[in-house]
């Protein structure tokens, strides 16, 4: 991932800075308004190092993704659908990310203490403490 | 002698001592309490009429609870689909970000509520099931789980939950809380573009809707941006959103109006100015373009640089 992130930086930061120049060289046609997801992230400080980030992000989960065992035909598809925010969440913290299963694998000792606090009515692990 | 007395005793401090670790383990848990406002306005019971019940195959809480409350919306997706397009194998499971992701794939606006039970139940009694994320575990073993949310009792403080393998569990308000606490309270409905959540922040729901734009164009987004601007009349960006997506359907004269509303809310705000002048420009209203251009070259910002190069593109007479 990293090794990722120092490849492609650069090429990014380049990309975006060439992007500029051509827009104050050549004149955007009249009809180009300002997006209103520009216009938002441009209401946050530091919105052309965000773009970078954001752009490095959507590659990042992209291989996570694919590490984790996701259909290659779906990932395009998966990440285009992540909000920039969302996307950077996912970059950095997927390991951390709860992921909604609904099971759980306990040891005995954890067994017994699930157990008590099922029938204290604070978890909710065993069907039958109901 | 002396063992004998000790025992009892011994036995007493290691029973204290475990109900404290206890204790610390799994936080206090108490009954939720609601807003007083919120109690006098909800129904004493609600639940959401016709919320299909899907069971949950092993780790698969996500794509069911999604089937659930999809359906629920009028999208017409089995479970099976859903399945490969938010489940994680790797994880042996459904994060957060991508089960918000998978409803703007399939046309619906996912809307993140604030941490609170009270807008748990008054989502309820609108009529949206609500998807929530409980730890059913405790925080050293989690075991994390989607459930749908479909109704309530106040008097018997009781919730009800179309769950993993059980439709309509009936869950206690304290336990209910006491699960659902270990994830923030983190919960969402999906809505067709149109429908806003009764106690929905504006800034809450002006990003949820630009997020769902990004995915599926202006187009599809047009309803929810007229909701916005009539649950917020005040707010500067919503009207500027919407004149983007009018103009992007072609909607020259809708999309001036809506801009003339944003900078009329909010004069302060370039970007509005900006595409207003453009806009009227290409409606050919030369005179007002140049006013508008020109008011957003006077204020700083992060798009001064583009309307000054809009205005001399203006009067160099492109």
């Amino acid at each position: 991932m990293k090794t990722l992130r120092r490849f492609l930086s650069p090429l990014l930061i380049l990309a975006l800075v060439l992007g500029s120049v051509s827009v104050s060289a050549a004149p955007l046609p009249t009809s180009e308004l300002i997006s209103t997801q520009a216009a938002l992230s441009a209401e946050r400080a530091d919105a052309d190092r965000e773009r970078i980030n954001e752009i490095l992000s959507r590659a990042e989960v992209q291989e996570q993704l694919i590490a984790q065992g996701v259909d290659l035909a779906e990932v395009d598809a998966r990440v285009a659908a992540l909000s920039d925010e969302e996307a950077r969440q996912m970059a950095e913290q997927l390991e951390q990310l709860p992921a909604g299963a609904g099971v759980v694998g306990a040891l005995l000792v954890v067994f017994i203490v699930l157990l008590v606090t099922d029938i204290l009515g604070l978890t909710n692990v065993f069907p039958f403490t109901r | 002698m002396q063992g004998r007395i000790d025992r009892p005793l011994r036995n007493a401090r290691l029973a204290g001592v475990l109900l404290l670790g206890l204790l610390l383990l799994t936080g206090c848990a108490t009954t939720p309490r609601l807003a007083e406002s919120t109690a006098q306005a909800l129904p004493r019971q609600a639940w959401v009429e016709d919320v299909p019940f899907h069971a949950q195959r092993e780790y698969q809480c996500g794509p069911a609870a999604l089937a659930m409350t999809l359906n629920h919306a009028g999208v017409d997706v089995p479970m099976e689909t859903l399945i490969p397009q938010v489940f994680i194998p790797g994880r042996e499971g459904s994060v957060q970000p991508e089960m918000l992701a998978t409803v703007r794939r399939h046309g619906r606006i996912p809307f993140v509520l604030n941490d609170s039970f009270d807008a748990l139940l008054t989502e309820i009694a609108t009529g949206h099931p609500v998807v929530v994320l409980q730890n059913l575990s405790l925080p050293a073993w989690p075991m994390w789980h989607y459930a749908v949310a479909i109704g309530y009792d106040l008097d018997a403080r009781e919730l009800m939950l179309h769950s993993g393998e059980e439709a309509k569990r009936i869950e206690s308000f304290r336990r209910f809380d006491a699960t659902w606490a270990r994830s923030d309270r983190w919960a969402f409905v999906a809505l067709r573009p149109g429908e806003l959540p009764s106690g929905i922040g504006e800034q809450r729901a002006l990003q949820a809707i630009a997020a769902f734009e990004q995915v599926q164009g202006a187009e599809a987004t047009l309803p929810a941006w007229v909701a916005f601007v009539e649950r917020f009349p005040h707010s500067g960006m919503g009207y500027f959103a919407l004149g983007n997506a009018r103009h992007a359907t072609g909607d020259l004269e809708g999309a001036s109006e809506a801009f003339r509303s944003a900078v009329a809310q909010r004069d302060d705000l370039g970007v509005a100015w900006l595409n207003l002048g453009l806009t009227l420009q290409a409606q050919g209203n030369i005179g007002e373009a140049r006013q508008a251009l020109e008011r957003a070259v006077a204020l700083p910002g992060h798009w001064q640089a583009h309307a000054t190069a809009a205005l001399e593109r203006l009067s160099s007479g492109d």
